[in-house]
């Protein structure tokens, strides 16, 4: 097995004391910071495509991504000042009266190991909040909405209107939660649907490329 | 949890029969079935006369050993036999058990003082088995007066503080768990024992009441315990009660003995 794919394996099996060993060994043997970063993203993409399929269990997820974490830790002085390895910004948060935020974590934990920098806004996020971190970061390539109550769907709904209002075209939107369907994402105006965090990292990597 | 798995034992008829027999086979496959359902050790207890039982130990150890690793608890009311069985080991187990009764600690004690042998240690003395906490804790005392003269580390005993019949204890088991809780504050790294299934004696239904019992005692210290790992409900009970007090950080453990096999739907 290459030191690569032992780094993946370990990733996979959430091993977060043995990733930054692993890692300092393949940089030892003149493998580069990038290679090593996207083994990791495919490795925690093979974990959200797992978690879809119900094959592993929420810690099983977690414990994955805080493996990469710990591996990533390593890799960053190599690769700051490298804007190249960086899928972009995802903005996310919970709709306003909504105060969930376990789902919401997940996605944000998926998105960030596909490569993703993430701004997290929280829970209970009023659509103003959306916009105002949308204007302070222009470059934001997704915003995630959040909701898990049927309830605070309208709060979503007036959220995607409220952004879109802005008239900016450079990011997606994307929605989930437990109520929300394809349907209404279709038919309040968001760019995507996913049911679940490993599907929405998919999705976030295919909107962006 | 440390799991002590009893199987292997002469008073239970179907072993009985195998070891009068000489039903080998009989005997490794329960040593097996019990390491793989994660046993910690394999307990062995001979349940016969006298003058056979440390030749019977010896057939029984050794058989054990020709189908796993896992460490072996030898397992005798005699600790002379004790003494004797487990220099049969291939590697340090576990002595089931010392009391404070007659000279059994001056028997075995000595004999794993610089050793990596661990030991069960009942807390009975020659007047019996003590009614109250106090008592029992004076027990616990000169036990650990005891291994400390012989330099054997708290971490080494496994202690059991000798439940009683439920359908005839006035306090449920508050008793036994305020020993194990004072126990523990004193010797963090001691570890608690017991058996699971004197407590349910002549109840209906009884392993409900030996699968509570756990879950409680492991509430108040208890982390090893004298059980069939055969038994799939109660090893499932035993990793939920670990994950619910905190021992078992994002539930892998749990995961992890689910994916063994070791609990739910049999795969």
């Amino acid at each position: 097995m290459s030191k690569i794919q032992e780094i993946s394996t370990a990733v996979e099996t959430g091993k977060s004391k043995l990733v930054p060993t692993l890692v300092q060994e393949a940089l030892a043997e003149g493998n580069k910071a990038t290679d090593i970063l996207n083994a990791m993203i495919n490795a925690m993409g093979v974990v959200g495509d797992k978690f879809s399929a119900g094959e592993i269990y929420v810690p099983e997820m977690l414990v994955a991504a805080r493996a990469m974490q710990k591996g990533v830790e390593v890799l960053k002085p190599l690769l700051a000042g490298d804007g190249s390895v960086s899928l972009g910004l995802c903005i996310i948060g919970t709709v306003a009266g909504d105060l969930h935020d376990i789902g919401k974590n997940l996605v944000a934990i998926m998105i960030e190991s596909a490569g993703f920098e993430v701004i997290d806004l929280g829970v209970d996020v009023p659509a103003d909040k959306f916009i105002e971190t949308i204007k302070a970061h222009p470059e934001v390539k997704i915003v995630a909405c959040s909701g898990l109550l049927t309830t605070t769907m309208p709060a979503m709904q007036e959220t995607v209107r409220a952004i879109r209002a802005l008239g900016l075209t450079g990011f997606k939107i994307m929605v989930g939660g437990a109520p929300i369907t394809a349907e209404f994402a279709a038919e309040i105006g968001a760019d995507a649907y996913t049911p679940d965090a490993g599907a929405a990292a998919v999705k976030a990597k295919e909107l962006v490329s | 949890m440390i799991i002590i798995g009893e199987k292997i034992n002469g008073s239970i008829p179907s072993v009985g029969k195998a070891i009068a027999e000489k039903n080998g086979d009989f005997i490794r496959h329960l040593a097996k079935a019990q390491a793989e359902a994660g046993a910690t050790y394999i307990d062995v207890c001979a349940s016969v006369e006298e003058s056979i039982e440390v030749d019977t130990m010896r057939w029984l150890i050794n058989l054990v050993q020709e189908v796993t690793d896992t460490p072996i608890a030898v397992d005798s009311p005699s600790a002379r036999a004790c003494a004797e069985a487990l220099t049969f080991c291939n590697k340090p187990g576990l002595v089931n058990s010392v009391s404070m009764e007659g000279d059994k600690v001056d028997v075995i004690f000595p004999v794993i003082a610089d050793t990596k042998w661990e030991c069960i240690a009942l807390l009975s003395d020659d007047t019996g088995i003590p009614r109250t906490a106090e008592k029992r804790l004076q027990v616990f005392e000169a036990l650990m007066k005891k291994a400390k003269e012989y330099n054997i580390d708290p971490s080494r005993l496994h202690i059991d503080p000798l439940v009683e019949m439920l359908c005839t204890s006035e306090d449920g088991i508050n008793t036994i768990t305020d020993v194990m809780k004072t126990i523990k504050a004193q010797y963090p790294t001691i570890h608690i024992t017991g058996g699971a299934s004197n407590i349910s004696f002549n109840l209906p239904v009884r392993r409900l009441v030996n699968q509570s019992f756990i879950v409680l005692a492991m509430n108040a210290g208890m982390d090893s315990a004298i059980v069939d790992p055969l038994n799939r409900d109660l090893m499932g009970m035993i990793f939920a009660a670990e994950a619910l007090l905190g021992k078992d950080e994002f539930c892998m453990e749990y995961i992890g003995a689910y994916r063994k096999g070791i609990f739910g739907p049999a795969k």
